[in-house]
C-alpha cells in the first residue's frame, strides 16, 4: 500500500536560523530526540548531495539514508532510506521551509511517500508522522532555545500529554457489574468513570465484546480468577482513545482486539495492557475480530495440542457453538473429516453449512457412540475435542482410533473427571487438558495463530457466525447460551 | 523582475480558508481596499481564464485574469491586465499550506512584476504592504491568528 505522510508546523525562529540547523544532513543527532548517533559515510560533509548518513535511534534501530537534493535557495532537501529495519519501501522524504514574513517565523513542511505492507500502513504512517516528524519539530525548537539560552518550551509529547490529561483524565462509561454470584439477572448495567491509561496501557472505546463460557462461570462464582463485585469478560475489540506512557506502536484511532486473563471487558470504555492489543487488519470487521479467543483456541487445538494428518477424522462436541463452528471450518481447511455433535436438527443444518461433514443430533452418549462408529466404519475417530466434562468422557475414549487423542477443553463445573489410564493403554491413546492462556504466554506462537485466524477470515475460509446483543442485554445473551439456544458466537455491542 | 512576498499563519484549517479564497470573485468580501468585484462576461469565478474587474476604494479599476486555480494545492494565480499602476507582467499567487500541528494554515502571497527603476521602492511598498499585508491582516482578523 502506498503511504503518504504530511506534517507541518510553525517554528518561532527566523528561517535562516532554522535552515542553518537543518541543512546539515548529519545534524539530526543534535536536535532530534529519537536519533542517538549519526555519522556520514566516507567522511563526507553533511551538505554533499549523494552523501549517506548512518544513524541509530534511541531504541537501537539502525538506518542508512541518502541525501538526494539540497537547495539553499528553496530551503529544501530530500532524502531516501537505503536500509531500515522497518518495512518502509521506496521511502522518499522532503523537508521544505518557508518564511512567515509576519513575525519572523518559519513554516516547516515535512512529507514523505513510501510503500508498506497493508496491515502495517496505518501504524507506520503514525510512527513516521508522530515519532519522527512531530517529535522532530519539538526537538528543533528545544535545540534552538538551548542555543539561544532561552527558556525551553515543553516537549511536544509532554505538552500533548498534559493537554490530554487535563481534557480526558476520566471518561464516563457504562459497565456490567456482578455484585454477587448467581443467574444471568445478577448482572446490572451501571455508570462508571474510566481513568486515563497508566504506563504500558491503552484506553479503548469498545465496539464488540465476545461472550465466552468462562464469563458465565465467573458470573456463577464457580471459576477462579474473578473477584466480586466485578465486571466479566476476557476479550474485546475497539478503537484506541489514548495511550499511556511507554506504549510503542499503538496510537489513538487504531482498531485493536485483545484478550486477557483479567476479566472486565463488559464495558463501553476500559483500559487494557498495550501488550495484549493486536491491530485488526483491514478486511476483518470489528465483530468478526471479536472471535479472537475462540478462533485462536481453534487454531491451537489443531496445531500445538494435537496435529491431525490430512484425511484424519476429528469429532467436535457442540460443533454449532462459538468455538465449535470456528473449529470445524478451520479443521475442514486442513482437509480433516469433521464429525460434530449438536442438540437440535436446526443446529445440524447450521453446522453442515460450516464445515461439519457429519453432524450428529445426539440424544445421549450411547447413540452418539454408535453413530460415530457407523460413520467411521468401526475405526473410530483420530481426534476428539471434548467439552462436556465428565459426562461422556468414557464414551469419547471408546470412540478413539489407535493413537487417538482426546483434548478435554472447558471446565464445565469444576467437577472431578476421573481418568483410567489402563483404558489409554489399550490403544496407545493420549489425553490432554489444554488451558489456552497457558499456550498464549508464548507470544510468537500466539501471534502466529492470530495471523492465521485473521487471514482465514479475510479469505472467507472461516466465516464467523455471530449473534449480537446490545451490552445492556448481556443477561439475555447469557441465558440464551445457558439454555443452548444460540448458534455460533455471541457478542455484545456497546452503543448498539 | 521585482519580487514581493508576504506570509502569515491563520488559526483556521486550510480547507475552511480555501473555501472562501478559491472564489476569484470573492476578494471584495475580505480585502478592505476593494470596494466591489465582478467577473466579466458572466463567467463563473472558478473558470480558469476568466477576468475579474475590481473597483478599489480609491476609485481605481483593476482587471485581472485567472491563470491557474488548484484545489489540490490550494493555489490561485492571476495576472494584471489593466491597472493604474506603472507596472507590467505582474503575476501573483496566493497559496495555502496546512499546518498539521494545531490544524492551522500557512498562507503566502507572492508577486513578480517589472517596473521603471525609480518606481521599485514605491511599488514594492504598494503591493507588499498596501495590497498583501492589508489583505493578510484582514484574513487574520476574520480567521484568527497566533
Amino acid at each position: 500500500m502506498k503511504v503518504s505522510v504530511i506534517r507541518s508546523a510553525v517554528i518561532d525562529a527566523r528561517i535562516d536560523e532554522v535552515w542553518a540547523a537543518l541543512r546539515d544532513f548529519n545534524s539530526h543527532d543534535r536536535w532530534h530526540p529519537a536519533v542517538a548517533r549519526s555519522r556520514m559515510e566516507n567522511d563526507l560533509d553533511g551538505d554533499v548531495v549523494g552523501g549517506v548518513r548512518r544513524f541509530s535511534l534511541t531504541d537501537g534501530a539502525e538506518f542508512r539514508e541518502q541525501l538526494l537534493r539540497l537547495s539553499d535557495r528553496e530551503h529544501t532537501f530530500s532524502y531516501c532510506i537505503l536500509d531500515s529495519p522497518l518495512p518502509l519501501f521506496d521511502y522518499v522524504a522532503t523537508v521544505r521551509l518557508k518564511p512567515v514574513t509576519d513575525g519572523g517565523r518559519t513554516f516547516w513542511d515535512w512529507r514523505s511517500q513510501f510503500r508498506a505492507p497493508d496491515h502495517r500502513a496505518a501504524e507506520l504512517e503514525k510512527m513516521v508522522g508522530q515519532k519522527i516528524y512531530e517529535e522532530g519539530f519539538s526537538g528543533l525548537r528545544r535545540f534552538l532555545a538551548e542555543k539561544e539560552g532561552r527558556p525551553q518550551p515543553p516537549g511536544h509529547r509532554e505538552a500533548t500529554a498534559a493537554l490530554a490529561t487535563a481534557r480526558d483524565e476520566y471518561l464516563p462509561s457504562k459497565a456490567l457489574v456482578v455484585a454477587s454470584a448467581g443467574g444471568p439477572e445478577v448482572m446490572t448495567l451501571g455508570d462508571v468513570t474510566v481513568p486515563a491509561p497508566g504506563p504500558r496501557q491503552v484506553r479503548i472505546r469498545q465496539t464488540a465484546i465476545a461472550v465466552n463460557y468462562i464469563d458465565i462461570q465467573h458470573r456463577r462464582g464457580i471459576s477462579a480468577g474473578f473477584d466480586l463485585p466485578g465486571t466479566p469478560g476476557v476479550e474485546g475489540v475497539g478503537e484506541i482513545i489514548d495511550v499511556g506512557d511507554q506504549v510503542n506502536g499503538l496510537f489513538p484511532g487504531d482498531r485493536v482486539a485483545y484478550m486477557s486473563r483479567k476479566p472486565g471487558s463488559y464495558a463501553e470504555i476500559r483500559c487494557v495492557d498495550a501488550d495484549a492489543c493486536i491491530p485488526v487488519p483491514a478486511g476483518v470487521s470489528d465483530i468478526d475480530a471479536s472471535t479472537l479467543l475462540k478462533g485462536v483456541t481453534a487454531g491451537l487445538l489443531l496445531s500445538r495440542v494435537f496435529r491431525a494428518a490430512p484425511g484424519a477424522t476429528i469429532l467436535i462436541q457442540a460443533v454449532a457453538g462459538g468455538l465449535g463452528h470456528l473449529l470445524s471450518q478451520w479443521a475442514k481447511s486442513m482437509d480433516l473429516t469433521v464429525i460434530g455433535t449438536v442438540s437440535t436438527a436446526d443446529k445440524a443444518k447450521f453446522s453442515r453449512d460450516r464445515g461439519c461433514d457429519y453432524p450428529i443430533v445426539a440424544a445421549d452418549d450411547t447413540s452418539a457412540t454408535s453413530e460415530v462408529m457407523r460413520i467411521t466404519n468401526g475405526l473410530g475417530v483420530d481426534y476428539w475435542v471434548h467439552s462436556s466434562g465428565a459426562r461422556g468422557l468414557d464414551a469419547a475414549l471408546a470412540c478413539l482410533s489407535r493413537f487417538g487423542h482426546c483434548a478435554v477443553i472447558g471446565d464445565r463445573n469444576g467437577q472431578v473427571m476421573p481418568l483410567d489410564v489402563s483404558v489409554l493403554k489399550q490403544r496407545s491413546l493420549t489425553v490432554s487438558a489444554p488451558v489456552c492462556f497457558d499456550y498464549f504466554d508464548d507470544r510468537s506462537n500466539f501471534l502466529r495463530l492470530v495471523h492465521q485466524l485473521f487471514a482465514k477470515i479475510q479469505s472467507r475460509t472461516i466465516i464467523p457466525a455471530i449473534e449480537a446483543f446490545p451490552l445492556s442485554q448481556a443477561s439475555k445473551a447469557h441465558s440464551r447460551i445457558e439454555n443452548r439456544q444460540t448458534m455460533g458466537a455471541v457478542v455484545l455491542t456497546p452503543g448498539g | 523582475m521585482i519580487k514581493v512576498y508576504r506570509s502569515t499563519v491563520l488559526d483556521t484549517p486550510a480547507d475552511r480558508v480555501w473555501r472562501d479564497l478559491r472564489d476569484f470573485n470573492g476578494m471584495a468580501n475580505w480585502h478592505p481596499s476593494i470596494l466591489s468585484s465582478r467577473i466579466e462576461n458572466g463567467q463563473p469565478g472558478d473558470k480558469v481564464g476568466c477576468v475579474r474587474n475590481f473597483q478599489l476604494k480609491d476609485g481605481a479599476r483593476v482587471r485581472e485574469k485567472l491563470l491557474a486555480l488548484s484545489d489540490y494545492d490550494y493555489t490561485c494565480t492571476s495576472a494584471i491586465l489593466d491597472s493604474p499602476l506603472e507596472l507590467s507582467d505582474y503575476i501573483s499567487s496566493l497559496r495555502l499550506f496546512p499546518v498539521t500541528e494545531g490544524n492551522r494554515c500557512f498562507i503566502e502571497w507572492s508577486a513578480e512584476f517589472d517596473c521603471p527603476l525609480e518606481k521599485v521602492a514605491e511599488l514594492s511598498e504598494t503591493v507588499g504592504n498596501g495590497l498583501f499585508q492589508t489583505g493578510l491582516d484582514a484574513l487574520k482578523k476574520s480567521y484568527g491568528k497566533r
